[in-house]
């Protein structure tokens, strides 16, 4: 199918003349419905964790605590070494992050802008770790942290992940949507793959690595089952893994629990707040096309 | 020339001039359009390559496909649970081929692909009716909209099973008031599956219209003025015209949706429970993966299942490859 | 009787400030000799104080050895430990459970105990058998749970039927579930929860049944006695004085109690920590031996404690492991009122921990006792168990046919075991 521009598209546009308007009050109806349906059960988390566990186990279950039992939060402290997880779960995220920002840029920008024979064969190899799925690599990852001595460290719990055929992919698409004749400008001026990399690209780059670095971020924060698996000492788990820890084997203190998950959420949210205009900025720049 | 001049000038020439591109992912003439370059060149750009590639190869062969290679090869094994395994061959797959569960699992999973992509029109219309110009309160909305994608699985089940709970769930209160008789959801063989499909798109719906929204942007506003010039309404400049320019992020989306889709485990393992009389119904692939490998202690049998479905996904993807030159529009 | 669990408070808090007192001290001399540091693998977060105490305890006798918790939650403990495991790294001393007994000590993951020649009779026999493996002893009982019969006084008392005793028979039992069913309240009788160790494997052994035979080797599903113990809990459900399958499946029997949806509950002895903590059933419930069928029975399970075969400090491991299974720490576990501790004559500490529960009736039942059935591969049955039995449970297929499945795939399971 041929490419789709601006004229072609108002041409299919011109042949229905009529108006209509739907006003913003309509708009904002859908949207604050969706806002329910998406950010309502975090209101029934909210009240859980207020409750007291016989409340919260109550059948039939009550919307509102008859009292607020703020307590749950510093048991939420003293149940876990909630300072130091914070500590452990910012380290993974910022490592992580880093690690994907620097190595997927240098991955994505040869395969967007060097060519070499394999170029796309190794690129499809590359993709395909994105198919598998990551129950089928805990028990490996976990042999391979074994014999490298490091299991039960803080390094354990980012290593892997600062490497991403996700972060690659989307670098890629965000590199090929720069201009060429920057590329070519450089070459002309006698400048090596490394310097335009870093010189030119890098900084271009920053909406698509701002972007990457977000959900990176995010995806490192509530990871559980790796850090669980991989480090014993609560002291050198994250949040997440922290936080299941709360579930006894015959009882758990639900509202703890929810109170726990509800101070957990709240960084990641303030990260986004703060800079989510950057995220979709970044995403809208690397064009996500072919 | 400023930065934002040069990609819109570099978009617009794209789409204004060529006449015939090339399909996406060729590179025959390469991104300048010249001859490939000779051989010394063609030696040290490798070399370049070979550097920058570096890292990210090596801690994605280590950590990611040596895994992939470890379980093909322990599929044909019969893997103890402290190690040890002995080499059985076909065994694991000829068993494959009778398993009657993993029959229903994978047709499960193929439910919830298909019902998952019901997410995406979601995701889209909030994007478009989020993202439209002008719009006030994009940053609260998008923010309370994101919640879901940031929360903590345990959290997420807990809440979803209240709401879903038969008798005293909320859902099931709500509809008693227009005066329908709910069934229980997550129990009720005929409705967990598309019980757990519910979560998951409640789930996602917000990190895809995140991305739907920036692909949104990119669209550049003198189409939809000219638009409206020539009288087209709200609904009719969305379907003419967003929803073809969008058609690359709208690939993007797809391709991960029924990637994820594809490996649903946590949603069906948090909200099911083994004695749940709806399992049979709603087990996916990655859920008897799980089962076989780290519960029943089959774990050579679970590597051939698993490596199964890693060829299903790659299967998908490629043909989902191929079909984007029916409905993608790049440039 | 207070005095003595005053006694063993008082003794139990001596301890721990000698040991604080000790531990303040202790570090300067003991760097010297080269401290000893062990790795203690649990997973119940509610227990990990009285670990802690019990820790605490044993340093002070053995001040050149170190001792840190390692908690993981249940769901993933196993998954974990097989595979540090499988890499020569768990924990030097764990918590083991009967179900994944005979897969570590098949494959010489735990280290048997020949060489500690530990006296077995101060512990439940059953318990003691159940840590056998080919006749060699494997692990030290920790605790042991069995099953009772928890109901609610204030249901009983508003359908007028007498409290249950440790004399009740399945007619009673059935007289008094039909009474205290009332449907315009929405409370039943019982929770016929899917579970094997609080609901079937009880009435299953009370009918003269048998979940596995003795040698391990072939399922007791397609005995008629097991098929009869399986359907006094389908019966329950048919006749409506249970909830249905779905209804449990979507909330916990154990939550509907504690809410007085349900008159009574099979319940093991860990609940009392649970009850005792939920306001309704502080002192609202009680407990008493279950009813008997053709006999009297109840399923015991407990933990054991064990050493890695591959632990680097053998000697270490071992002197611990034996304090764990000493009188000393079944005490400190006995006053903390969570479980009960195995070892004998520990257990009253627990007993007086709740004392508006009757909770002596749970130690009444161990003559009567019947051990957890295990094998190699208990979970590969398990699961089978889940699934098919899941059938009968909804109605959808009659307990017979469903329980002749289910003997023929575990026995497939069982064949698949190595000997």
């Amino acid at each position: 199918m041929a490419s789709l521009d601006g004229n072609s598209v108002l041409v299919r546009l011109r042949a229905r003349p009529r108006r209509r308007r739907y006003g913003p009050i309509g708009a904002h109806t859908f949207l604050i419905a969706a806002v329910i349906a998406l950010a309502g059960p975090f209101v029934w988390e909210l009240l859980t964790s207020f409750k007291s566990l016989t409340e919260s186990t109550a059948v039939p279950p009550t919307l509102l605590p008859s009292n607020w039992h703020t307590g749950n939060y510093s048991s939420v402290f003293s149940g876990i070494p909630f300072r130091s997880m914070l500590f452990n779960s910012v380290v993974n995220a910022l490592a992580r992050t880093c690690g994907q920002l620097l190595f997927c840029s240098m991955a994505a920008y040869a395969f967007a802008w060097i060519e070499f024979p394999g170029r796309r064969v190794l690129f499809g190899v590359f993709l395909s770790v994105l198919l598998v799925p990551s129950q089928l690599l805990v028990i490996p990852q976990y042999q391979i942290m074994q014999s490298l001595h490091l299991l039960n460290t803080l390094p354990a719990l980012f290593l892997p992940g600062m490497f991403s055929a996700f972060g690659t992919f989307l670098l890629r698409q965000f590199f090929l949507a720069l201009p060429p004749e920057l590329q070519e400008a450089a070459r002309l001026d006698g400048a090596n793959p490394l310097r335009i990399f870093w010189s030119i690209m890098l900084p271009l780059a920053r909406p698509g690595l701002t972007a990457l670095g977000i959900l990176t971020l995010i995806w490192s924060w509530n990871d559980l089952l790796w850090p669980l698996i991989v480090n014993t000492d609560p002291g050198k788990m994250t949040l997440s893994a922290g936080l299941a820890s709360l579930q006894g084997q015959y009882l758990t203190d639900y509202p703890v629990l929810m109170a726990g998950a509800l101070m957990a959420t709240v960084p990641v949210i303030v990260v986004f707040v703060v800079l989510q205009r950057r995220v979709v900025e970044g995403i809208a720049l690397t064009g996500t096309k072919g | 020339m400023t930065m934002a001049a040069t990609r819109t000038g570099a978009r617009s020439a794209a789409s204004a001039g060529e006449s015939a591109p090339a399909p996406a992912g060729s590179r025959t003439t390469g991104r300048l359009g010249r001859r490939r370059p000779g051989g010394a060149a063609r030696r040290s750009n490798a070399l370049w390559a070979a550097l920058f590639l570096a890292p990210t190869a090596l801690g994605l062969g280590v950590f990611y496909l040596w895994p992939v290679v470890q379980t093909l090869y322990y599929s044909f094994t019969t893997w103890g649970p402290f190690g040890g395994h002995t080499w059985s061959g076909l065994d694991n797959y000829r068993q494959i081929l009778h398993d009657p569960d993993l029959r229903s699992a994978f047709e499960n999973t193929a439910w919830y692909c298909l019902l998952g992509l019901l997410g995406i029109p979601v995701s889209l219309a909030l994007a478009a009716v989020l993202g439209r110009p002008g719009r006030r309160g994009v940053a609260a909305y998008r923010t309370l909209m994101f919640l879901p994608v940031v929360t903590m699985p345990a959290a997420v089940a807990i809440v979803w099973r209240w709401l879903y709970n038969g008798d005293y769930g909320l859902i099931n209160a709500l509809l008693r008031k227009v005066g329908i008789h709910g069934t229980y959801w997550i129990s009720d063989p005929h409705t967990a599956l598309i019980a757990v499909v519910v979560v998951g798109i409640w789930s996602t719906v917000g990190y895809n219209m995140v991305i739907l929204m920036a692909g949104l942007q990119s669209i550049p506003r003198q189409y939809y003025e000219a638009a409206e010039v020539d009288g087209a309404g709200p609904v009719r400049q969305f379907f003419a015209l967003t929803v073809p320019l969008l058609s690359p992020s709208l690939f993007f989306v797809t391709v991960l949706s029924v990637i994820g889709s594809l490996q649903t485990f946590d949603l069906v393992y948090m909200l099911i429970g083994r004695t749940n009389p709806a399992l049979p119904q709603t087990r996916t692939v990655v859920y008897l993966f799980y089962q076989d490998a780290f519960i029943d202690n089959n774990r050579g049998y679970a590597a051939a299942m698993a490596f199964l479905l890693l060829l299903v996904i790659v299967a998908v993807t490629a043909v989902q490859f191929r079909l984007q030159r029916r409905w993608v529009h790049y440039g | 009787m207070r005095k003595k669990k005053l006694a063993v408070a008082a003794a139990s808090l001596a301890l721990l400030g000698s040991a604080a007192a000790c531990s303040s001290g202790g570090g300067t001399a003991a760097a010297a000799g080269g401290k000893v540091s062990l790795t203690y693998g649990v997973w119940d977060t509610n227990q990990v104080p009285a670990m802690k105490q019990i820790i605490a305890a044993f340093e002070k006798q053995n001040p050149d050895i170190s001792v840190t918790v390692q908690l993981t939650p249940y769901t993933d403990y196993f998954t974990k430990l097989q595979a540090a495991a499988t890499g020569g790294q768990a924990p030097d001393v764990f918590w083991m459970n009967g179900p994944n007994f005979q897969l570590y000590a098949s494959n010489g993951v735990i280290e048997p105990l020949t060489s500690l020649t530990p006296d077995t009779s101060v512990y439940p026999a059953s318990l003691v058998k159940l840590y056998q493996y080919k006749g060699v002893q494997y692990g030290l009982p920790k605790d042991f749970d069995t099953v009772g019969l928890w109901y609610d006084k204030s249901i009983f008392d508003a359908a007028k039927v007498a409290y249950p005793t440790a004399s009740w028979t399945w007619a009673d039992f059935q007289t008094a579930a039909a009474k205290l069913t009332n449907p315009s309240k929405g409370i039943y009788a019982v929770g016929a929860t899917l579970e094997g160790q609080e609901n079937y494997y009880d009435t299953i052994f009370q009918a003269g049944g048998q979940v596995i035979s003795a040698n391990g080797k072939n399922s007791g599903y397609a005995d008629p006695a097991t098929i009869a113990g399986l359907s006094f809990w389908t019966d329950l459900i048919a006749k409506k004085q249970s909830p249905s399958l779905q209804q449990m499946t979507d909330t916990a029997p154990l939550d509907m109690f504690e809410s007085g949806k349900l008159a009574m509950f099979w319940g093991g002895s860990w609940d009392a920590v649970a009850f005792g903590a939920n306001a309704n059933t502080k002192t609202g419930v009680n407990v008493t031996q279950l009813p008997s069928g053709v006999k009297k029975a109840t399923v015991i399970h407990g933990l054991a404690n064990v050493v890695f075969s591959h632990t680097a400090h053998l000697a270490e491991a071992e002197k611990f492991e034996t304090f764990l299974g000493s009188q000393q720490a079944a005490q400190i576990e006995a006053s903390t009122g969570t479980v009960i501790p195995a070892y004998n004559g520990t257990q009253q500490a627990w007993v007086k921990a709740y004392p508006q529960y009757d909770l002596q009736a749970f130690l009444d039942e161990l003559p009567n006792s019947v051990p957890y059935p295990i094998s190699q591969n208990t979970a590969a049955w398990n699961t089978l168990e889940a699934n098919l039995l899941a059938k009968a449970w909804d109605g959808s297929e009659p307990v017979a046919t469903v329980a002749q499945q289910l003997a023929t795939q575990m026995n497939a399971a069982l064949a698949k075991e190595k000997q």
